[in-house]
């Protein structure tokens, strides 16, 4: 009989990517939701063996209250005692579970990894993509600071950088700080 | 040398003093790089606690004495060498059941608890509290209780997130809910929800938050975790100035932390609108660790079958709250501390003073809504009790 997984995850994408992982295998039926006031019904009528979940949501709190409500299943946090070094790693990758109705850890553990890895991987992708965003956007403050010199002042385009870089050189700050101060104090000042 | 302290909390207004703490670079004063981990769950924090990823945290005392227990998740030795804020606690409910309780106690004269209990009673309803292991959930029943209406036979209590309690409330989830500043505030100005009673109405001066430390970290670090009692104290003493309220308030409405409104925020800190739901962050001793407030947590968390009886309550509470590790950090400031570990609870319906050293401490009132007085020592027996000592009156 397959394993009856709930998969708790906002992200659709990754929830998808998992959800269809862990079905491909075969051991596992997976029943999807995203959070929030679903939970306690799809809870009630899927009754998992085992719940997956993004600790980036607050229903783990919601999670931990059927412990009280089904006193016959015992509600067990993945790798309690176990193996702690594993649910190190789970927690650090941002992934819980529940197992609720005391499936074997060895038959737990790989439907845990593949959760762990591809809550890395998509991690790992957030903080390119947020880098990636910041950059675009130094980019942006230190063209539109140019554009106000080139237009307040008079300045060339590579007088304008020239200028900024010197004023960030002599505050020891960050040109893009610099930057963001100008664009600021310029819009201030036009408002 | 400077020691490293990550401290996880959560969304909410009683995390004012350890924010003010770091923002302000009280900690960084005591040589202590603090790094604040706020968290969307309170289980996030157990866990985090409880695998080292932080290595204190501003926490729900039920919650610690919980996690200490292993009753949730890995057990984790915990302890409480300072309390961080009281009351600030607010029961909501939907705008139109708060008119049908008012009417009715008006109507039949009789308090607004019991018409909160005969209104439950009449129909299947739902509150919400934000974890088991609450001060939320062991008030909320404590107060219906008081009126006869029992959980789960009278009124189901789920849990719910108090960042979704809005939502909830509209989407007829659920009817109120018990949940810390500022999100009685939100539910308010949203127009979905109206305060029905306040922490002050159960139990004045009601301890709320605890700092709760890992007691490994504790042991490696005993001059740093002196050196961040110290600088907790002092930034409480800044948040439970009126005068500071509105710079405390711009500080928590940032996005890091609470990302809500300012004013919102404003109406629970002291000198705020939100009545008895202010929080208090040091005057009247908020601050000291009383093994009585433990052991009243311990006692209704057991009322109420959430936790066994088995453990030894005495233990425990001596184990986790360490009013001792409190008067070493705040001696060389000359700061009054208390002089007992234990005091009855609720004893008072005015304002008393409490012995102290090196002076009195002025003190509020901090009687229970239905005049009951707790003394610790009834739950360990009578021949124990001798022991105990300092009880103070």
């Amino acid at each position: 009989m397959p394993l009856k997984i709930l998969l708790v995850d906002k992200d659709t994408n990754r929830a998808e990517a998992l959800s269809g992982k862990l079905t491909a295998s075969g051991f596992a039926e997976v029943q999807r939701v995203p959070g929030g006031d679903g939970i306690t019904k799809a809870l009630e009528t899927a009754k998992p063996d085992l719940i997956i979940v993004d600790m980036a949501l607050p229903d783990r709190d919601v999670l931990e209250d059927i412990r009280a409500m089904s006193a016959a299943h015992p509600v067990v946090m993945f790798a309690g005692g176990d193996d702690p070094s594993f649910a190190e790693e789970a927690i650090a990758a941002g992934v819980c579970s529940y197992n609720l109705s005391g499936v074997a850890l060895e038959d737990l553990k790989p439907i845990m990894a593949s959760a762990v890895a591809l809550f890395q991987r998509y991690r790992r992708v957030e903080v390119e993509l947020a880098a990636t965003k910041a950059l675009l956007e130094e980019r942006r403050l230190i063209e539109r600071a140019k554009a106000i010199l080139m237009r307040g002042r008079k300045m060339t385009e590579p007088e304008a950088y020239r200028f900024l870089q010197k004023k960030a050189m002599n505050e020891n700050r960050k040109l893009r700080e610099i930057a963001a101060e100008f664009v600021r104090h310029h819009e201030e000042q036009q408002a | 040398m400077t020691t490293k302290l990550r401290i996880g909390l959560l969304r909410l207004t009683d995390g004012a003093p350890v924010i003010t703490a770091h923002e302000f670079g009280f900690f960084a004063e005591e040589s202590i790089e603090t790094e604040l981990v706020v968290e969307p769950s309170w289980a996030n924090i157990a866990d985090k606690l409880a695998y080292g990823f932080i290595d204190a945290a501003v926490m729900l005392p039920p919650l610690a004495l919980a996690a200490e227990l292993g009753l949730r998740g890995k057990r984790q030795p915990l302890i409480i060498p300072y309390i961080v804020s009281a009351n600030g606690n607010t029961i909501t409910l939907t705008t139109s059941l708060v008119e049908e309780v008012k009417g009715l106690a008006a109507r039949q004269n009789i308090s607004t608890v019991a018409a909160l209990a005969a209104c439950l009673r009449a129909r299947q309803t739902t509150l919400g509290v934000v974890h088991t292991y609450s001060t939320h959930n062991l008030l909320l029943r404590y107060f219906l209780a008081t009126a006869g209406a029992e959980a789960e036979r009278d009124v189901r209590l789920a849990v719910i997130p108090p960042a979704s309690a809005v939502e909830a409330l509209i989407s007829g989830q659920i009817a109120g809910f018990c949940a810390g500043a500022p999100w009685a505030e939100v539910a308010r100005r949203a127009k979905v929800g109206a305060a029905i009673a306040t922490s002050c109405d159960i139990w004045k001066s009601a301890p709320e938050k605890a700092f709760a430390v890992s007691a490994h970290w504790a042991n490696e670090h005993d001059a740093a975790l002196a050196g961040a009692i110290r600088a907790m104290l002092r930034a409480a003493k800044f948040c439970d100035d009126p005068k500071n309220a509105s710079y405390v308030a711009a500080l928590l409405s940032r996005r890091r932390y609470l990302d809500v409104d300012a004013h919102v925020i404003l109406a629970n800190l002291p000198g705020g609108s939100a009545g008895g739901a202010k929080c208090g962050f040091f005057s009247g001793a908020v601050t000291f660790p009383w093994r009585s407030q433990g052991m009243w947590f311990l006692k209704e968390t057991r009322r109420w079958g959430l936790m066994d009886k088995d453990s030894d309550a005495r233990e425990l509470v001596t184990r986790v709250y360490r009013p001792d590790l409190y008067r070493a950090a705040l001696a060389p400031l000359g700061e009054p501390v208390p002089i007992g570990d234990w005091k009855r609870e609720g004893a008072h319906d005015q304002e008393w003073s409490l012995e102290a050293a090196p002076a009195a401490i002025a003190m509020p009132p901090d009687s229970f809504c239905d005049g009951a007085i707790f003394d610790p020592s009834e739950v360990w027996g009578g021949t124990e009790a001798a022991k105990m000592g300092a009880l103070h009156k």
